[in-house]
């Protein structure tokens, strides 16, 4: 049974990371409706499992609750923007990286960062593995471990994801107009 | 004297330099080789612009301030013991009201009748539940088709009553599928339809009541439309727009 001692604890700890909460789950889930249900049940998730929290970092497990419950909806879902298949663990070969190397249109690609709603869309239109690291890393300002912990893969990987995440987002933003 | 790296070693650090990630003698070999590579230099520059307007111009979503205290009510809830009203007003009865029986049972009366949620609340909470259990813990759909043909004969047999099942993919509306819910203590059909990004479910069953014009609310951030028709109670939940969904009402009663 839970205490009165139980809800200050809730309070102190993850009160203040309900907006990263609810930040991560309206990124993955695109929709504010879905996004405060998750934020809901991810919280009453957290209360009750409050003694196995051992200390730490309480925003990363916050929000590896939400990126989970976001998870299991979005495969409820199945919306196939989510389900798109790209093998990223393989490691970055020497074309890849070149691939990241620098376009020939500077001028460009700053003057297209400029486009809020251009940026916005690009980031949308990304596989959930970019765009929840890219997320984590530049709006929630993590460090690779943390992110390590919140996505559960290796440090190695959430380097990688971000490195193939921007060359990506470089990608949709430098892209002509449809 | 450091060993020197090269462009392809420098461009595979570059984002966990930019990102801090990196401990001080990688980071100054990176640093040396940037120093005297151009094309370096502007990858790492495209990339630092990149994370910086990322940062600077991305929405970020705030909790809006109802859903935090809907969460702290939510968690008051599982430390407060559920107390009926039953309870409530046998402990009232029995602490104030003994010597006045009569005044007791007609406070009980008025009591219950008040706290008593009406059919209508009671069968569009149902409903709203039914809709995010789908989506969020459990399947949407037993039978997956968007043709009518093969979901209407799946009902045959497993409810008695034949709830219309139709198509709407060309307007925009996709029948997804269908399955059994309970609602209302009673088996019903859900139609599952997509719309953009959004999973509609409608709830159909059988009534005896007379037909109604639909009625629009909106509840615990869904939007909702119910209505009678032709002996039967039709309830649609989406996250949908208020406006599209009412699109798909109208196309659901004007189908023959």
């Amino acid at each position: 049974m839970h205490s009165k001692d139980d809800i200050y604890r809730f309070e102190q700890l993850f009160l203040p990371h309900l907006n990263a909460a609810h930040n991560l789950a309206r990124w993955l889930t695109n929709s504010d409706s879905i996004a405060q249900d998750i934020v809901q049940e991810s919280c009453l998730r957290a209360f009750k499992s409050l003694h196995r929290f051992a200390g730490g970092n309480a925003r990363a497990w916050l929000l590896t609750i939400v990126r989970n419950q976001s998870y299991t909806w979005l495969k409820q879902t199945a919306d196939m923007r989510y389900y798109v298949d790209v093998d990223d663990e393989v490691a970055m070969d020497d074309k890849d990286r070149m691939a990241l190397a620098h376009s020939d249109t500077p001028e460009a690609l700053a003057t297209r960062t400029e486009d809020r709603k251009r940026l916005q869309n690009a980031l949308d239109a990304l596989p959930i593995t970019f765009r929840e690291v890219i997320v984590l890393k530049e709006l929630e300002e993590m460090s690779y471990k943390e992110i390590a912990v919140v996505t559960e893969v290796p440090i190695g990987t959430v380097m990688s994801r971000l490195a193939r995440g921007r060359a990506m987002l470089k990608e949709k933003l430098l892209a002509n107009d449809e | 004297m450091m060993n020197k790296i090269d462009c392809n070693e420098c461009r595979g650090w570059l984002h966990a330099y930019l990102d801090n990630e990196l401990d001080t003698e990688l980071s100054l070999h990176i640093a040396g080789h940037l120093v005297h590579c151009a094309a370096c230099t502007q990858c790492y520059d495209e990339i630092t612009i990149l994370a910086a307007s990322v940062k600077k111009s991305i929405p970020y979503y705030d909790a809006p301030a109802a859903l935090t205290k809907n969460i702290m009510s939510n968690i008051h809830l599982q430390i407060t013991p559920a107390t009926s009203i039953w309870q409530t007003l046998n402990n009232v009865a029995r602490n104030w009201l003994v010597p006045s029986f009569s005044v007791a049972v007609l406070t009980v009366a008025l009591l219950l009748y008040v706290a008593a949620p009406s059919h209508e609340d009671s069968f569009v909470d149902e409903a709203v539940s039914d809709h995010i259990r789908s989506l969020m813990g459990e399947h949407l759909n037993d039978v997956i088709s968007s043709d009518k043909h093969t979901v209407k004969p799946w009902f045959a047999g497993k409810l008695d009553f034949a709830p219309p099942v139709y198509d709407f993919s060309t307007k925009g509306y996709a029948l997804l599928g269908g399955r059994l819910e309970y609602l209302q203590h009673q088996t019903a059909a859900a139609l599952s339809y997509k719309h953009n990004k959004h999973i509609i479910n409608a709830f159909i069953l059988p009534t005896t009541d007379a037909d109604t014009a639909s009625h629009s609310l909106s509840k615990r951030g869904y939007n909702i439309v119910f209505w009678r028709q032709n002996h039967m109670q039709f309830i649609v939940v989406s996250d949908l727009n208020k406006v599209e969904l009412e699109d798909l009402v109208r196309d659901i009663q004007n189908s023959k």
